[in-house]
């Protein structure tokens, strides 16, 4: 996904009336659910934390467009939504692979799979960039790395705003991932339980029966709202982020309300599902 | 220094355009009912031209709101477009008990009211502040909707929930219904929803540029559309009876292949030079 | 016993596909030139250089191979519900696919070659000729490897999800993968081959892309040799690693503390991974050490 396009207005501050209407949107949503269809009430908000620990956990990955694909820009060259969406699924792989140990299990190993391809991924990076192309990693926003204290500007070549994975962002890309990794596993749980519980009465059939369509409606529900999530994130961050250190990082808490509100909404139609 | 997005003026108004989709989409996915009410499934490649029609009145909305730049190009627009649009599309089929009738427009309103919501939440709470963005991800969020609607009318014959969950598989020559093989278990959703994904952000995002035109752009999404009924129709294979998917098949090529000589015309017609093994002409002298 | 050494054999042959894939991946988007460094073919022209490179700009590759792989899978999945053969269910799906990313290639080359006739860039038809048989090639690769690893850990495994959601999931990971590994080796070290090694692109050479190459003028079809010495077989351990990695430690230790063993392994995977990332960094500020100053630059 390139980053094609000039920059969009979006500004840093965050808008108060405008949250508070989403607010209230979400807990209308969840006031609907929990009139219609009660049991399915704890299932919801699960689904709304997944959400924006998504959102939130987009925040730490470094993303660099377009410019980092030429060494003019840090960060890793592919779009915010489709790496995010790359970390996450990878866990909810996991995720869904361990579902059968419980829900604790489950989100521990969606995150860890997560976790697992960024830091694969942001270590071939890194590799790509010293061995093949002898660039070494510098940040184009910071003085010094916050957790190494390796400074940057006498390592950044002229005419770039730095390129490669610092250590920060690597850093930030395994948290990222993480957080992506436990809140898709986490979505994809909540639907899991509430179609196990509630479609063998809709259908009047044994549960064994149902689980291929628990799994599938579970699954690509959990996909969808991912995407859904992580292209607001991506609207947020306005293309690209350097990471947790990325002045740009500080906008998070618009999104996890953002993606908060969207998750509730979409949410409730996928649980009302069950019950219409 | 990043690529400007710019797209012509010019063409239909996106009114009429939104007019021509929508009340086609519909039409086209009332006549797939004709599927239950005469017992066949022959009429199954109505939802397949549903989707172009959805697809193509689409593919002005991403046009219209990627023009402003919004920072993260086009493909984002048709992710969020059909992750919304799977669930509105699900719980609509649900709406089948109640009367089968109500699914299509049930889709477009359950579409409408999540796409209100996230265009909002783009718009204001993300403080993006982009005058179009509200009405044109709810009309994405429509679009992505009826084009999965449309796919999965098409693959299957029908688009009410109990039909999309149950599926036929022979064991040692008798045939068995279960739920294993079905749509909804087999997942072909997820096939059907990254095809409406690409679909609906390629043409616009293939022929921007500085002489970008309407009717290509808009002849790009009718062979996006056909071209993706012609995976949908051989998927179609584990639902309908090998006459319904040869007749899905013969009608998805012919409109490919259509849509796609069309497009290589207006392309030779837009295009600066169409040259055949020619070296490079430098600009402004010879190479 | 028996069960675990089935599995581990399983996820070191998933292994051995996925670095497959992910190298053919790699080297398909690059010699159709996808993806991040897609957008300076698309800038070259503007800034007055017209080239012969292949500018197949179809969104970005995690989304463009979650649809092949996708719809591999879908159609392998449909034909196998009729009763067809496994492996020839995945060749004819994968082929189908093919023809559909072949498709979608030309389309977005025709496109946007056409939407830049203000800037004299004309559309060459041979390129369309000779480059779009050798990308469905490298992707008929990717997509087959990477639908046989899916229908491996289904039908092998036994993980719960079928088989196009599988294809979709890790479609969306290769692509994911293989475009952050090999998008700056292509996107730097080939299209921006005139200039300097070692160091980053200035901002005001945006454009000025190479068109000109070894012998006559570069067309796409040179970048597959380029690509397969060094983004291509790191963009495949990448995702190689990856899959081997998240099957081999779920096989070996999930049974240990009921199920949290694979979780412990996984931890102590990422850490010794951020510790080799961070050798590969000290390293090269020790070996490269800082960029000349203005003044004592060539």
């Amino acid at each position: 996904m390139s980053a094609l396009g000039g920059g969009s207005s979006g500004g840093d501050g965050i808008n108060p009336t405008a949250s508070v209407i989403a607010i209230v949107i979400l807990l209308v949503a969840v006031g609907i659910v929990y009139v219609m269809y009660p049991a399915a009430l704890f299932p919801l908000i699960g689904v709304i934390i997944g959400g924006a620990l998504i959102a939130f956990g987009v925040h730490f990955v470094p993303v660099g467009g377009a410019p980092a694909a030429m060494g003019q820009a840090p960060g890793i060259a592919t779009g915010v939504a489709m790496l995010a969406a790359g970390a996450g699924l990878a866990g909810l792989f996991g995720g869904a692979w361990a579902a059968h140990y419980g829900l604790w299990v489950a989100l521990g190993a969606g995150a860890i799979g997560g976790a697992l391809l960024m830091a694969i991924t942001c270590l071939m990076v890194n590799v790509v960039y010293v061995y093949a192309m002898g660039i070494p990693a510098a940040s184009g926003k910071v003085e010094k790395d916050p957790i190494t204290g390796d400074t940057f500007p006498e390592y950044k070549s002229s005419g770039t705003e730095g390129h490669g994975l610092p250590f920060i962002s690597y850093v930030g890309g395994v948290i990222g991932g993480l957080f992506g990794g436990f809140g898709g596993t986490l979505i994809y749980m909540e639907f899991l339980a509430v179609y196990e519980a509630g479609l063998p009465t809709v259908l009047m059939a044994t549960p064994e029966e149902v689980v291929p369509i628990a799994v599938g409606l579970a699954g690509i529900f959990a996909v969808g709202l991912f995407l859904v999530n992580a292209v607001i994130t991506a609207y947020n961050i306005t293309g690209t982020i350097e990471g947790p250190h990325d002045p740009k990082f500080k906008r998070w808490p618009r999104a996890v309300i953002g993606a908060a509100c969207a998750s509730a909404v979409c949410g409730m139609f996928a649980i009302l599902l069950v019950v219409v | 220094m990043s690529v400007k997005i710019e797209a012509s003026e010019g063409g239909m108004p996106h009114d009429k355009m939104l007019g021509i989709g929508l009340i086609g989409a519909l039409l086209c996915l009332y006549l797939t009912y004709l599927n239950n009410l005469m017992g066949t499934d022959f009429f199954a490649f109505f939802g397949g031209l549903a989707a172009v029609a959805a697809l193509w009145w689409g593919t002005d909305s991403i046009k219209k709101l990627c023009s402003y730049g919004i920072g993260t190009g086009v493909p984002s627009a048709g992710m969020i477009a059909l992750g919304s649009g799977v669930i509105a599309m699900v719980f609509a089929t649900k709406l089948a008990h109640i009367s089968p009738l109500l699914v299509p427009i049930g889709c477009v309103i359950i579409a409408a009211i999540i796409g209100v919501v996230l265009g909002f939440v783009s718009d204001n709470v993300l403080n993006m502040n982009i005058p179009v963005m509200l009405r044109m991800l709810t009309e994405l969020t429509v679009v992505g909707s009826l084009v999965m609607l449309g796919f999965t009318a098409m693959v299957s014959g029908t688009f009410t929930f109990e039909g999309l969950i149950t599926g036929s598989s022979s064991f040692m020559g008798v045939e068995m219904i279960s739920y294993g093989p079905s749509v909804v278990g087999g997942c072909v959703l997820a096939t059907i929803f990254i095809l409406g994904g690409i679909a609906i952000q390629h043409p616009f995002n293939a022929c921007l540029g500085p002489d970008e035109s309407w009717d290509r752009t808009q002849m790009c999404a009718t062979e996006c559309g056909f071209l993706s009924m012609i995976g949908i129709a051989v998927m179609s294979l584990a639902f309908l009876s090998l006459a319904a998917v040869i007749v899905s098949l013969i009608i998805a090529v012919l409109g490919w292949a259509w849509s796609f000589n069309e497009l290589i015309k207006l392309s030779k017609r837009d295009a600066y030079d169409w040259l055949d093994a020619e070296p490079i002409r430098e600009v402004g002298g010879d190479s | 016993m028996e069960e675990l050494l089935f599995g581990i054999g399983i996820s070191a042959l998933a292994g051995a596909l996925a670095t497959i894939a992910g190298a053919a991946e790699d080297t398909e988007s690059d010699i159709g030139s996808q993806g991040d460094p897609n957008s300076q073919v698309q800038l070259a022209p503007q800034m007055g250089y017209v080239h012969r490179i292949y500018n197949k700009a179809i969104s970005g590759e995690p989304p463009a191979y979650g649809l092949w792989v996708a719809l591999a899978a879908g159609i392998a999945w449909a034909l196998m519900a009729i009763q067809f053969n496994a492996v020839l269910a995945l060749v004819l799906g994968s082929a189908v696919a093919v023809f559909v990313q072949g498709v979608y290639a030309v389309t977005a080359y025709l496109g946007r070659t056409s939407s830049l006739a203000k800037f004299e860039q004309p559309v060459y038809i041979d390129l369309l000729k000779s480059v779009t048989s050798v990308t469905m090639a490298h992707a008929f690769i990717a997509i087959f490897t990477c639908v046989t690893m899916c229908f491996l850990m289904i039908e092998a495994l036994g993980h719960p999800f079928p088989l196009p959601l599988m294809g979709l999931i890790w479609g969306i990971a290769l692509g994911a993968a293989g475009s952050a590994t090999g998008n700056p080796f292509y996107g730097k070290e080939r299209q921006y081959q005139k200039y300097k090694f070692g160091a980053g692109l200035p901002i005001s050479a945006s454009g000025d892309i190479v068109r000109y190459a070894e012998a006559g003028q570069r067309s796409s079809l040179d970048n597959g040799w380029f690509t397969s010495k060094g983004g291509g077989p790191a963009s495949g351990i990448c995702f190689g690693l990856i899959v081997f990695f998240e099957l081999w430690r779920t096989i070996l230790f999930e049974p240990v503390a009921n199920g949290w063993g694979a979780i412990i392994a996984g931890v102590i995977i990422i850490l010794v991974f951020m510790i080799l990332d961070r050798y590969v960094e000290s390293w090269a500020r020790k070996t490269y050490g800082p960029y000349p100053t203005e003044e004592a630059s060539s």
